[in-house]
């Protein structure tokens, strides 16, 4: 009895174990056309409810309401919850009609090089939506059969922005006497001060994504557009102890070595990092404007400002996240107004007015003076062709070797280039199948 | 090996009753397996000859997988991420099995024969909840207090601490081998109440009457421990032992919640690197090859484990 009792439980640790291979193999494709009444729109997203896109879809539903007389169905999701399982979920007939998703290679360039996300070039020349949306933003909507950005066809469209730049606490400036640096040589001026007076300027986090996009910065202040074409669009391969890489690996080491960075902060993450800004521990904050409405609410101890990375002509960002269409979906045509109707100047600019980047906003309908300021720089990033992606998107999985390579080279557990090796080869598996 | 003892194997044990067989077969008790045989079926059997089928192929998990043949199997024997993974299994196994259980079993001793007698078996009660708590309280719960804990810096609880006595303040989470010894150190004290709790319940089977007629005879506490203690639980031991090895080689939410498997990989686990390869890196195929072998190895251990205590007990009925 006790024997049988052992076995089942073994069976049973078996039956957990391959619970994860279940989950992805027992979805079998099985997509319907069906089911599309016309009168009702599926429709996934992930921003909560008091974000500025959040507020602004929550006004895009009611306006489609009234307009249409169609019916929104909205299921709210976590932003893990689509990207880890929607690949499964587009592939049957529970598929929605339209859905937030990631940009990017490893994402929506991957559904679309599988055929589950619709093709909307058609919808895009119909409803005149390229000519609303800058170049350098578009190349995260359209991508190339083999799910490759900045393709020719358009699988989704983007309602925002966002970029990477450098968050200054301007009262920890003037106590130490220094200005905002206007030049990368201002800025590491900057840096040396604050050591100087056992100040640790920089806030970062190394168990999540601000070190590794604080190193693409880096590695961008070395490279062209031709660099970023090579890594984000694979023109021609990267050369990973070429100057940029290498240049950017060594000159982070050195911002630990010299006390720009804490040596601690390996198992930092985001949250902690961008806290310790609004707290004011750190005066210099390298990171991405989706931190800028929380800035507006809770750094409030002091006066603060935001630029982009001083000296650089080329900036981490992108589009935002994009509205893609399902290729099992019920009622695409309902799914075109409602992204029609988020392109509208009056929903623009609830975006532009709660801490976002509208794409495609009335300058004149922007009211709020912060956000004027942060509009006005993504604007100058876009006028001369900035925007450069972020580091993890060429491979799936990247983003993990980013944090866990950097990690091994702060702590001193590699040096630089075996750090620039291990991600080198990373990227090339990761990539293989895209070339 | 005699005939005699190979006769005992096959004989019923003399405390089993036996069952009567009713006459006409026993065609029909198998009608009512089937529903658990069907079960058994579509929630094990088939996912795990799937998953085995997987590990010969490159799948992004969708669209039809690719046959692939060995690419996978020969992948895993130069990765060396995924023998990290294996030897940190090794660790987790002190964490999760050696050092509870040999805690636990002394715990358990103490609260039973100590505690119990002198302050009562409410205390004792109160005491061995104590010690399982942790056991309830959720991983991702455990995991935010134990993150302020051992935060970096002077803010960290661990680290206001050790200020107090003049050491400087040390980034726990993000240097090895710290890293790997802090989430030791919390799967010692998520285990511990588990062989507690199990081994106080089996403590209840002996005889007060055995320790006090060992007592009588002038046994110290240690004597009575291991003379009487030790052989009464031992199957409990064996239970325990199993299932916290099985757990140990399995485990996943506080790598995931704790570490995530950094710094620079120096935690990561078989099951957490096939969840990176699953969700991440979209590489079906080789997660579920580790999936595969981190199920071989399981297995082995539970029949190894399973053979032993089997041999004993026989053994121990021989001896009888």
């Amino acid at each position: 009895m006790a024997r049988n009792t052992r076995r089942t439980k073994t069976l049973a640790a078996l039956a957990a174990l391959t619970a994860t291979g279940l989950a992805l193999a027992g979805c079998t494709p099985g997509g319907s056309d069906e089911g599309g009444d016309g009168q009702t729109l599926k429709l996934w997203h992930y921003e909560s409810e008091d974000s500025a896109m959040g507020k602004a879809w929550t006004e895009a539903i009611k306006i489609f309401e009234e307009e249409t007389g169609a019916k929104v169905e909205f299921e709210e999701k976590s932003f893990e919850q689509i990207q880890k399982t929607a690949s499964q979920v587009l592939d049957t007939d529970a598929a929605p009609d339209l859905m937030e998703f990631n940009k990017g290679n490893a994402t929506a360039g991957f559904l679309a090089s599988t055929g589950l996300i619709t093709d909307i070039s058609d919808a895009v020349d119909e409803y005149g939506w390229a000519d609303k949306l800058a170049p350098s933003l578009q190349t995260t909507a359209k991508y190339s059969d083999d799910g490759v950005m900045g393709g020719d066809a358009w699988y989704g469209i983007p309602n925002y922005g966002e970029f990477v730049g450098v968050y200054y606490n301007k009262d920890a400036f003037a106590a130490a006497g220094l200005e905002i640096p206007t030049s990368y040589d201002e800025f590491v001026d900057v840096l040396d001060a604050f050591v100087a007076k056992g100040i640790t300027p920089l806030a970062e986090a190394g168990a999540e994504y601000p070190l590794g996009q604080l190193w693409y910065q880096l590695a961008l202040m070395e490279g062209d557009r031709g660099f970023v074409d090579d890594y984000q669009l694979y023109k021609d391969p990267v050369d990973w102890q070429g100057p940029e890489i290498t240049s950017a690996t060594q000159t982070l080491k050195e911002y630990v070595d010299k006390g720009y960075i804490a040596s601690d902060v390996s198992s930092i993450k985001a949250e902690d990092a961008g806290v310790s800004f609004i707290n004011g521990t750190s005066p210099i904050f390298v990171s991405g404007s989706w931190w800028y409405g929380r800035f507006v609410n809770e750094a409030t101890g002091f006066d603060w400002t935001m630029t982009a990375f001083p000296g650089a002509d080329l900036s981490l960002g992108s589009s935002g996240n994009l509205w893609v269409v399902p290729e099992n979906a019920a009622n695409k045509e309902l799914a075109y107004k409602f992204i029609d109707i988020t392109m509208r100047p009056e929903i623009q600019a609830i975006i532009g007015n709660n801490g976002g980047l509208p794409v495609a906003a009335d300058p004149a309908d922007i009211t709020d003076p912060k956000s004027s300021e942060l509009i006005e720089t993504f604007n100058g990033i876009l006028d001369q062709d900035g925007l450069s992606f972020y580091p993890d998107w060429p491979a799936p999985g990247f983003y993990d070797v980013i944090v866990q390579e950097l990690q091994g080279l702060i702590t001193g557990s590699q040096d630089v280039e075996t750090t620039d090796d291990n991600l080198g080869k990373a990227y090339d598996e990761g990539t293989a199948d895209f070339r | 090996m005699s005939s005699a003892t190979r006769s005992g194997r096959t004989a019923l044990p003399p405390e089993e009753p036996l069952i009567p067989q009713r006459r006409g077969g026993t065609g029909a008790y198998w009608l009512y397996l089937l529903p658990g045989f069907a079960l058994l079926l579509i929630v094990v059997i088939v996912p795990l000859l799937w998953n085995v089928y997987l590990t010969f192929t490159k799948w992004k998990g969708v669209r039809t997988p690719e046959f692939i043949g060995l690419e996978n199997w020969q992948k895993l024997f130069t990765d060396e991420d995924f023998w990290t993974s294996f030897q940190n299994s090794v660790w987790m196994i002190i964490a999760m099995v050696v050092v509870p259980t040999i805690v636990g079993l002394i715990v358990a001793a103490l609260l039973f024969d100590v505690i119990g007698r002198k302050f009562g078996g409410k205390v004792g009660s109160f005491l061995r909840a104590t010690y399982y708590l942790p056991q309830i309280l959720p991983i991702a719960v455990a995991g935010i207090v134990i993150g302020w804990i051992v935060r970096p810096g002077k803010d960290g609880a661990l680290n206001q601490i050790l200020s107090w006595f003049g050491m400087p303040a040390y980034d726990w989470l993000g240097q090895m081998p710290s890293a790997l010894i802090v989430l030791m150190v919390v799967m010692v004290w998520v285990q511990l109440g588990y062989p507690v709790v199990v081994f106080m319940a089996a403590l209840q089977r002996v005889d007060p009457e055995l320790y006090e007629a060992a007592e009588l005879d002038g046994a110290n506490w240690f004597q009575r421990f291991s003379a009487i203690t030790m052989s009464i639980i031992r199957p409990e031991i064996f239970v325990v032992t199993l299932t916290c090895t099985i757990a140990a080689l399995k485990v996943f939410g506080p790598v995931y919640i704790i570490t995530r498997g950094g710094p620079a990989g120096s935690t990561l686990v078989p099951a957490f690197y096939a969840y990176q390869e699953f969700f991440t890196k979209r590489n079906v195929g080789y997660g579920a090859t580790i999936a595969t072998v981190l199920t071989i190895v399981v297995v082995i251990v539970s029949i190894v484990f399973i053979r032993v205590q089997n041999s004993i007990e026989r053994k121990e009925r021989a001896g009888l």
